[in-house]
């Protein structure tokens, strides 16, 4: 287990550098176009484009600009916002907490909502129950966020004036503005959630474990909990871990249409603003949470799952 | 407040004009008041009574709540949008205050006078005014913003404005226009609270010019105090800002010492930054987040005017998208191909869908039938068969392929704008691409786009935007227009000061650029902004110079 973890942490090493490469391909170098023109505008001059060059030392060889650069990355130094005036560590990690908060909000709800509507789901296979969970979940996984945000402002904000309109919390924070951008994510991401467990502990319920279990007498109550749960829920374990890395960069609509400050609006915000070093910031960071994730993912999947092992 | 013992001796004349039907007696009081006399004087002369203003009674206390962009505001003598100005102007005041009623009134400066050739303008400033460091205010805080906005270094686009007081140096530019420095004693130090405006030429529009939102006075160390307002925000106006991030907010908190304008009855205003959909804006009025927002979009308008408790306000404004064609990038180059696109417009047409005919319809040389010194020419028409008539003999005989960008900065109507266009060009064999850019990116390339619709803001008069816009060489002459011989028309009707005479002036300035095609303008919008019924003393501003000294809760 031990090898394993640490050959996992390595390939993560290895990913993040391939993609602090591609990144830097992309955004640094002239492979994509030219940089000083991302920065200065499509219509500025080559003799302005030339001087930003010479002043952010562009002329370098590219290998020692992206060692440099990555050494820079490696000890903190994610530069300077050009659209916020300040460092880019400054403002990303108020805008990383904000999102950590949406996040832990929607999954605090979502995860044992949908878990417990697929277990009782797939249970039941073919049941009423079933039937009714899964065209709901169906329903509202189709329905896009920006939908159905516009959906339930009608309803919450517009209609019955229960609920805040925005989640700006530019008076601090508010559990009442989180509401509305929590209820639109639980509710495009539940129905998916719920879909993969029911399959995965259907899968289980048809296995002939369980038929042993039930027919040497065990109680059905005991058979679930302690013998379908844990196998039924190695699927979902996955997807879940993979919601995290959606719900970080993911929330792009969600944090725009309620004017949440979060890290996903962050990303939107540099990228329309031509704001390189704090994109190249984001990007990493959802990179790093997407690669750590999964590889979370894996070693507790390993961990879960005692039939698949490396050696 | 002090008033002017003396009279210019021009007054008379517009009193004549106005008693003779030529000026509305609206006009006498807006040249009257440019002119240096008091409001309360020249409101008398016109038999004018101002209806009184019906506000409940006034709380102090509380926080407002605005909605609106919150961007970095680092220097005020170089912003390029209102929004910067909205949160400094509680801060840094200007030396006049032209009102939503386009009169402009004594501010920091309590009073000036005009030279009866229109070339020296003494500006009286108030005595007993703080800066919020304990410094005086005086005449070296004035002579050092004119003189660093003078300063081309600076990149300020007040250059365009008072052109009147720079000379040439004998050198160009890269573009090949001449560089400008300021004239020698341009501006000059009476007294420590007397200054002098010399100018070349006469300008009338002086005292307006000087609520131009880049206009701020701000204190004579800004610089060495290191030039940045959100970081060392020293002000002689009632509030102070007490916490800042771009993007997020912008708080100001009333000074303790008493203000010199006053009584100020908020504690607190917020400035929230709700970011860029229109919606968000509706939902937080309605949802009482907010007490106030900046722009009303027409996509929200009827719904805002179905909610209860909202108060939308509108207003005709001088506010426009142009279409403008740079006159130095190919194929703009041919005025034929200008004036081809030009001629295949249908203003009206563009008015009733873009804006819903909400506005007034224009002309193609941006002075608005609302400006006093607008003169009527010939109904623009469109006219097809001219546009292709003209676009074979450039050589684009089987029409021409053109990329308009365009940001919707003030809302997708500028995107409606230029699609409303592309469909009329289309019949001249013109074919349009529309790039749609994200606003932000919008403003990286709009002095340097080919083709591209951008938006200007409500001017009180036409004169202040032709110099701002279409003068040679200066910072905001997005279409790198030089004609020397509209440049010295504009000069003139600037100068001129009798009304008939100078609407004669403006015939001339209006025609060259119209018949230079720089631009497809097609009409000026009206504008609008909400907020809900509990704000006491709001005031609807053409320009959206919103102003919350005299605003309290209810």
């Amino acid at each position: 287990m031990v090898t394993l973890v640490i050959k996992r942490i390595g390939f993560m090493i290895f990913t993040m550098i391939i993609v602090s490469l591609i990144l830097f391909l992309l955004l640094e170098t002239e492979l994509t176009g030219d940089p000083a023109a991302r920065v200065l505008g499509q219509f500025s001059n080559e003799e302005q484009r030339e001087l930003w060059r010479e002043q952010h030392g562009y002329n370098q060889p590219v290998m020692v600009r992206y060692v440099k650069w990555l050494g820079n990355f490696a000890t903190g130094d994610l530069g300077e916002s050009i659209r916020f005036k300040g460092p880019v560590a400054d403002v990303m990690l108020p805008r990383l907490w904000n999102t950590a908060i949406l996040g832990f909000w929607t999954f605090a709800i979502m995860i044992p909502l949908s878990l417990t509507l697929g277990v009782l789901s797939g249970m039941r296979e073919g049941s009423m129950l079933d039937r009714s969970i899964s065209v709901f979940g169906i329903l509202t996984t189709s329905v896009p966020e920006f939908a159905s945000a516009v959906f339930f402002s009608a309803l919450f904000v517009f209609g019955l004036k229960w609920l805040p309109g925005t989640s700006s919390m530019s008076g601090g924070f508010e559990f009442r503005q989180l509401i509305l951008p929590v209820m639109v994510l639980v509710v495009y991401d539940f129905g998916y959630v719920a879909r993969m467990t029911r399959a995965s502990m259907a899968e289980v319920m048809t296995s002939q474990y369980i038929r042993t279990a039930v027919l040497k007498g065990l109680p059905y109550k005991s058979v679930i909990v302690k013998h379908a749960l844990r196998n039924a829920l190695i699927a979902p374990f996955t997807v879940i871990m993979l919601q995290i890395n959606w719900l970080l960069s993911g929330v792009i609509v969600v944090e725009f249409f309620f004017a949440y400050k979060g890290f996903g609006a962050l990303i939107l915000e540099a990228s329309l603003n031509n704001d390189i070093a704090l994109l190249e910031a984001c990007a990493m960071v959802a990179v790093f949470v997407a690669v750590a994730t999964q590889t979370l993912a894996d070693i507790g999947y390993t961990f879960l799952n005692p039939r698949i092992r490396f050696s | 407040m002090k008033e002017i013992e003396t009279t210019h001796p021009a007054i008379h004349d517009f009193k004549v004009d106005m008693d003779k039907g030529r000026i509305t007696r609206r006009q006498f009081l807006r040249y009257a008041t440019l002119l240096g006399m008091s409001v309360a004087g020249a409101s008398q002369m016109a038999g004018f009574t101002w209806p009184k203003k019906a506000f409940a009674a006034q709380k102090r206390g509380g926080v407002l709540k605005f909605g609106m962009l919150i961007q970095e505001m680092a220097d005020p003598g170089t912003y390029s949008w209102t929004e910067k100005s909205v949160v400094a102007r509680h801060i840094v005041e200007y030396l006049v205050e032209t009102g939503p009623d386009n009169i402009t009134r004594p501010y920091l400066a309590e009073s000036w006078e005009a030279s009866d050739d229109l070339k020296s303008w003494t500006f009286n400033l108030r005595k007993g005014v703080k800066w919020s460091n304990g410094d005086d205010f005086n005449a070296d805080d004035v002579v050092f913003n004119f003189t660093r906005w003078l300063d081309p270094k600076t990149g300020s686009s007040n250059l365009g404005l008072f052109d009147a007081m720079l000379e040439e140096t004998g050198e160009k530019d890269a573009k090949g226009n001449p560089v400008k420095r300021m004239i020698k004693n341009a501006v000059q130090k009476v007294d420590n609270h007397t200054v002098r405006l010399n100018l070349k030429s006469p300008v009338l529009s002086i005292p307006e010019n000087l609520y131009n939102y880049p206009t701020a006075i701000v204190h004579r160390n800004f610089e060495k105090d290191g030039g940045d307002l959100s970081k060392n925000p020293v002000g002689t106006g009632p509030y102070t800002l007490s916490e800042f991030r771009v993007g997020e907010l912008a708080v100001l908190k009333k000074r303790k010492e008493p203000y010199w304008g006053g009584e100020v009855f908020l504690d607190e205003i917020r400035f929230v930054d709700l970011g860029q959909d229109a919606g968000a804006y509706l939902a937080a009025i309605a949802s009482k987040q907010v007490d106030g927002i900046f722009a009303l979009d027409l996509t929200t308008l009827e719904a805002a005017k179905n909610i209860p408790g909202i108060n939308v306000s509108d207003i005709p404004s001088t506010q426009t998208g142009v279409i403008r064609m740079k006159v130095t990038e190919k194929p703009f180059t041919d005025i034929r191909v200008r004036k081809a696109l030009q001629k295949t417009c249908d203003a009206k047409r563009q008015l009733d869908i873009a804006h819903r005919g909400l506005g007034i319809v224009a002309e193609h040389h941006h002075v608005a039938k609302i400006h006093p010194e607008y003169f009527a020419l010939p109904a623009f028409k469109q006219d097809i068969a001219g546009a292709k008539k003209l676009l074979a003999e450039a050589g684009y005989p089987n029409g021409i392929e053109l990329t308009c960008n365009v940001g919707n900065t003030d809302g997708v109507w500028e995107q409606d704008s230029v699609a409303v266009l592309k469909e009329d060009a289309a019949k001249a064999g013109i074919n349009i691409k529309m790039n749609v850019m994200p606003t932000a990116q919008y403003w990286d390339v709009w002095t340097k786009a080919p083709l591209s619709l951008t938006t200007w803001t409500h001017r009180p008069l036409a004169v202040m935007v032709l110099g701002l816009a279409y003068r040679t060489g200066v910072p905001w002459n997005e279409s790198s227009y030089a004609n020397p011989e509209w440049d010295a028309a504009l000069t003139e009707a600037e100068s001129t000061l009798d009304v008939e005479k100078r609407r004669a002036k403006m015939e001339k300035v209006e025609k060259i650029l119209q018949d230079d095609a720089v631009m497809i303008q097609p009409f000026f919008r009206s504008v609008f902004t909400a907020v809900r019924d509990n704000v006491v003393g709001f005031e609807m501003h053409p320009t959206r110079y919103f102003r919350f000294h005299k605003v309290s809760l209810a």
